[in-house]
């Protein structure tokens, strides 16, 4: 029996039975094994499909090159009517958002009644993908980016108010105190003790919205709510694959553009 | 050492107590604060200092006692005169509390938050008098040259010094400083309890400072005050404050 420097001998804790190693990883495993053989049950995963398939996919990558440039003006548009949506997007979302995230921070609330109610709108709204809202928009205000960019705005104004309130929660309690203490109403406290703080965080937060939103601008066409989708769904419905490619690179170079440039900014807040 | 005497107490406690459930954690506490005087609390943690500073501030109600400051009974005040009576305190932390961000003049004007028009604080546009008050807080602690210095890149006895300007700049009749120097180097404590008895002096304010180092309670404060368990067991003009009392403060 080896001992510790002092003579004595301290036996290992005991553990409850199920903490133990081995039945823990026998646990673990089965329950792992147990996800994928429902799930995969469910998708019909089929790699004989996707083998007979490879053939199509390939005539049509052969047809891609060389991607159709002839309408590259008309695609750029597109492409910043795309982000002008997420810009006007993000733009309502912070607007709903801001009112909405005070009563949803337990911290700062006024009034304890609106906050649950307010919690429950703010995740029905961020439950609802803006590509729903836009179906629903399209129907109610007609085709076209405008129903594009309601949708954008709604879902994320759940999504902002969301991290700002859980921002506002982080904030270090004592200097608002200190500020409310000195007879300061809740209008001052917020705006002269709270938001300096964390307005780098706030912004940094909409920068993000924003980039994920223009992600998801770019789908909202194929449900003729705007932006580069929708040319990216005439394209795939007439078969016209070097136009399709085109498309792709644009979006390709979008994405990538605003996701530097927005971390870029972030970067720069923190 | 005498204090300045003052007609009526300044700060004045009866019978205080307040219990969590169970626990007694103030028990029958009663003692006087003099404008122009400092009162140090001495006592280990966990012996209701804290609490009873919440109480002050009614961030805690107490259960049984009165408190007064000046003319206010706290204990039975609400709302709008709540908020007239805690303007009148000046409070300091151990963790400062400043607002990170904000000048070290932010900071300070944040002691005029209570007198200024909403639209005013929202816009950053504080009248002249205000700012004036804020600038000559900031110069009686010795921190005028860090004025436009943000919060935490100052030192933590330079952000203390600020948090005495803000008591100073809300021109409070009342201090009340809960361990302020605990989180400070010996030499940052020493300064920032003279400039509390200065200050108490000066401005006839009455300052009530916890503490739990006995040689700092002696050497700033006017009297001294035991709490251990929530009791009272010692209520001394520093100078005559004796080792006894120490023993009878810190036993375990």
């Amino acid at each position: 029996m080896r001992t510790g420097d002092a003579g004595v001998f301290y036996p290992d804790p005991a553990r409850s039975w199920i903490a133990v190693a081995p039945v823990r990883f026998v646990a673990t495993l089965l329950l792992v094994l147990l996800v994928y053989g429902f799930s995969i049950y469910f998708v019909d995963f089929d790699l004989g499909r996707l083998w007979s398939g490879l053939p199509k996919l390939a005539h049509w990558a052969a047809k891609a090159w060389p991607p159709d440039a002839r309408e590259l003006g008309v695609l750029i548009e597109r492409a910043i009517e795309t982000v002008a949506m997420a810009v006007v997007g993000t733009t309502i979302g912070v607007i709903i958002a801001a009112p909405c995230c005070i009563l949803a921070a337990r911290n700062i609330t006024p009034s304890r009644l609106l906050y649950t109610p307010m919690r429950w709108f703010l995740n029905t709204l961020r439950g609802i993908d803006s590509f729903i809202f836009a179906l629903l928009f399209v129907a109610a205000v007609g085709l076209g980016p405008f129903a594009g960019v309601l949708g954008i705005g709604l879902h994320s104004a759940g999504t902002i108010a969301k991290l700002w309130s859980e921002a506002i929660e982080a904030v270090e309690p004592g200097p608002l105190e200190a500020a409310a203490l000195t007879g300061a109403n809740r209008l001052k406290v917020i705006s002269y003790a709270l938001l300096p703080d964390i307005l780098p965080n706030l912004t940094s937060i909409t920068l993000y919205v924003w980039e994920f939103n223009v992600r998801s601008s770019t789908v909202l066409g194929v449900v003729g709510a705007g932006g580069i989708g929708q040319e990216l769904k005439n394209s795939v419905d007439l078969l016209d694959f070097a136009r399709l490619f085109t498309i792709i690179l644009i979006i390709l170079a979008m994405v990538t553009a605003i996701d530097q440039f927005s971390a870029w900014l972030r970067r720069r807040l923190v | 050492m005498t204090a300045l005497s003052a007609t009526d107490p300044a700060i004045r406690i009866v019978g205080l107590s307040k219990r969590f459930g169970d626990r007694i954690v103030l028990d029958d506490v009663s003692f006087e604060v003099a404008a122009g005087e400092v009162v140090a609390i001495l006592g280990a943690s966990g012996a209701g200092k804290t609490t009873l500073f919440r109480c002050v501030t009614r961030l805690a109600q107490s259960d049984g006692g009165q408190i007064f400051l000046g003319e206010h009974a706290i204990r039975n005040l609400g709302g709008r005169q709540l908020s007239i009576a805690r303007g009148e305190i000046g409070l300091i932390f151990q963790q400062f509390n400043l607002i990170r961000r904000l000048s070290a003049l932010d900071n300070v004007l944040v002691g005029r938050l209570g007198e200024v028009p909403t639209w005013r604080v929202m816009l950053r546009r504080f009248p002249q008098r205000d700012r004036q008050l804020a600038l000559a807080a900031l110069d009686r602690v010795g921190m005028l040259p860090y004025a436009l210095q943000r919060a935490d890149i100052l030192s933590g006895g330079q952000q203390q010094r600020v948090a005495i300007a803000r008591a100073l700049a809300q021109q409070s009749r009342f201090v009340l400083a809960d361990e302020p120097v605990a989180s400070l180097d010996p030499q940052s404590a020493k300064s920032i309890l003279s400039i509390l008895r200065d200050i108490a002096r000066e401005r006839m304010i009455a300052v009530l400072v916890s503490l739990h180092q006995v040689e700092f309670a002696i050497q700033f404060a006017d009297r001294v005050i035991g709490l251990r368990a929530g009791r009272m067991i010692a209520d001394r003009p520093a100078a005559a404050f004796a080792e006894a009392d120490h023993r009878m403060i810190f036993a375990t």
